[in-house]
């Protein structure tokens, strides 16, 4: 059909294309629309959200506009296993994160951040650092799904890149803006329908329409010796391992994972995450094989953008009405995760910095509560739309972002289970690892002489115990203590034979890994020292709702359900959950 | 091995048409349960 760039769809099927998607999107958003929000519904749709809705709400948030293209580059780059070396990793870091979830719910079931727990935990210093890197994070995927939609419209259409910003943008904004996180969630499920029921159906169409399976035949020159294997130790190693350090501090650091998991039943955890984890890997791995098929083909990508495959593809082998079902899969990928962004950073303005830290104790009032979220997404949408317009290297940012997530993993997940860690051992070990990992990450430690050699040798120390650490965490997760510890140390044996003399060479996952250590090792160093014993039943009491007002549907019938907003008079109120644990909790620190 | 390759690729998106069942049979659930007991489904 031509390459991309050539514009084929024209304006008026593209403004039909996305009035359609968001027309449609803001009719589910005003069906639910209440002429009284509440402010935890707002949040977290009152704890109690279904199976269906979370977990498309949990798989949609998880695939994004970006996670399509990369997995389709890796598997242009990495051949047959390059699109599991980015999808599986993405799809178990969903797994791995729920049994920690599930403690995070047993000890904060009414919580709407994790940052709020934080301060319940420890205080105000490390629920503000966790919740600005959240913020960070935030806007930055926010940013990303912009350009991402900029970048898809123009090359489809006439459009230029600024207008398909825009369009994304505005088109976000104004469904999630009313309903907050019950917009998002639900939207997400429409989303994901339309994402799935055309994905299912268009890679078999481009499949045959490529000539597959003789083309494996034809094309098989076309791929390396590494390529054609599937157990590529380059792909692991450059695609895999990266990945697999980055997306376990992303499920961490990420405010959108935790406001589902705040959102679901508490009984649907298990299934909601089991499900997501199935449903983001064959979403994302399926697109890769884009990328594979593309390879075999021996497809060179326009201008040289790797990014350019998936339209690629797409556009040389589908009819242009499918073409135009495409735009929507990726605008409905990058608007499930930008509503999402939008949602999560309202929460966090709304619970953490306005309910807990600007309001005065006792007078957290719930519709300026609300007025901070909307006026949230408002601000965030725009501020995403001018950092877009620079165009800046997003995807580096946020591989950033995602490495500097690894210091906070073992504070945040310790903080939940082990009673002595410390406000002070938090904040340290986080802080300490973040001044090991810049200069890791950007190469700013001398190379040369023996400082060089010896700094190497400490890189690659505490880069394979940062494989032990997240090993274990992951081990830890769903077998225990014991097994955990198991793991580590079996982890750490098996990757020094390898790692040690070579790590500090791979500067993105070195960073990444010395991060994790340097935040493990202090932690638990100066935990050990403390001598607190944290009383999590404490918790419970300090993290709830903010708003008692019913609601009502615009029908004018009460809603609440079975976890209703519980009396703002209550003597649990968060906005009283300022003190430290010291100050209150009955076998708090002994410090 | 072609026929290996092709099953290869093209499990992903019948997989991908499986969770959608899975999900759209769950949001039909909720529904229903929400609009019997009379309230908002979020």
């Amino acid at each position: 059909m031509g390459e991309p760039g050539s514009t084929f769809l024209s304006s008026t099927t593209v403004l039909v294309i996305l009035a359609a998607f968001y027309g449609a999107t803001l009719y589910m958003a005003l069906k639910i629309r209440r002429k009284k929000e509440n402010a935890d519904a707002y949040m977290t749709a009152g704890n109690n959200v279904g199976f269906g809705i979370a977990a498309a709400s949990m798989t949609s948030t998880w695939i994004w506009a970006s996670s399509l293209y990369a997995s389709a580059t890796s598997g242009y780059t990495y051949g047959i296993s390059g699109p599991i070396h980015y999808g599986l990793w993405g799809a178990l870091m969903i797994l791995f994160i729920y049994p920690f979830g599930r403690r995070i719910r047993s000890i904060a079931p009414n919580a709407h951040t994790l940052a709020e727990i934080m301060r319940a935990r420890h205080g105000s210093s490390s629920q503000l650092l966790l919740a600005s890197s959240n913020v960070i994070g935030s806007i930055i995927s926010l940013t990303t799904n912009f350009v991402a939609g900029g970048a898809i419209i123009s090359l489809f259409s006439p459009f230029t890149f600024a207008q398909g910003v825009l369009f994304v943008a505005g088109g976000v904004l104004i469904y999630t803006l009313w309903s907050g996180f019950r917009a998002s969630s639900l939207t997400d499920f429409m989303q994901l329908v339309a994402m799935f029921a055309l994905i299912g159906v268009i890679i078999p169409i481009i499949f045959f329409a490529a000539d597959f399976p003789s083309s494996f035949q034809t094309g098989a020159e076309n791929l390396s010796a590494e390529q054609s294997n599937f157990f590529s130790s380059e792909a692991f190693l450059s695609q895999g391992a990266p990945y697999i350090a980055a997306v376990l501090a992303y499920a961490i650091g990420n405010q959108t994972i935790a406001q589902r998991l705040f959102a679901v039943r508490e009984d649907l955890i298990k299934r909601t995450f089991v499900t997501a984890t199935i449903g983001y890997g064959a979403m994302v791995i399926g697109i890769g094989m884009l990328g594979v098929l593309a390879l075999y083909l021996g497809l060179t990508p326009y201008e040289g953008d790797a990014n350019n495959i998936v339209p690629q593809m797409a556009a040389e082998h589908l009819p242009t009405v499918a073409l135009g079902l495409f735009l929507v899969v990726i605008v409905g990928a990058l608007s499930s995760t930008a509503d999402s962004d939008l949602s999560a950073l309202s929460s966090i303005m709304m619970a953490d910095i306005y309910g807990q830290n600007v309001a005065r104790r006792g007078t957290v009032d719930p519709k300026r509560m609300l007025l901070v979220g909307r006026v949230t997404m408002v601000l965030a949408t725009t501020a995403g739309v001018l950092i877009a317009s620079f165009r800046l290297d997003i995807l580096d940012m946020l591989v950033f972002v995602g490495a500097l997530w690894g210091a906070l993993v073992f504070p945040v997940i310790s903080s939940f289970y082990w009673g002595r860690v410390t406000n002070r051992a938090f904040v340290t070990a986080v802080l300490a690892a973040l001044a090991v990992f810049l200069p890791v990450r950007f190469e700013w430690l001398p190379v040369d002489g023996a400082l060089g050699a010896l700094l190497g040798v400490a890189v690659d120390v505490l880069g394979v115990l940062g494989i032990g650490v997240i090993i274990g965490l992951m081990a830890f997760g769903f077998f225990g203590l014991r097994v955990g510890c198991v793991a580590a140390v079996l982890a750490v044996v098996g990757a020094s034979p390898w790692a040690l003399g070579t790590l500090h060479d791979y500067t993105v996952l070195s960073g990444s890994l010395v991060a994790y250590s340097v935040s493990t090792l202090v932690c638990v160093l100066m935990s050990m020292r403390s001598g607190q014993e944290f009383d999590f039943s404490t918790i419970h009491a300090r993290v709830g709702n903010f708003d008692s007002a019913e609601t009502t549907d615009d029908a004018g019938r009460a809603s609440g359900g079975p976890d209703a907003p519980v009396d703002s008079t209550d003597a649990a109120r968060p906005d009283d959950a300022g003190s430290r644990p010291a100050e209150t909790a009955p076998t708090g620190p002994k410090e | 091995m072609d026929l290996l390759l092709s099953v290869y690729v093209l499990m992903w998106p019948a997989l991908v048409l499986g969770v959608l069942v899975v999900i759209a049979g769950g949001f039909a659930r909720d529904a229903r349960r929400a609009r019997d007991e009379g309230r908002p489904m979020i």
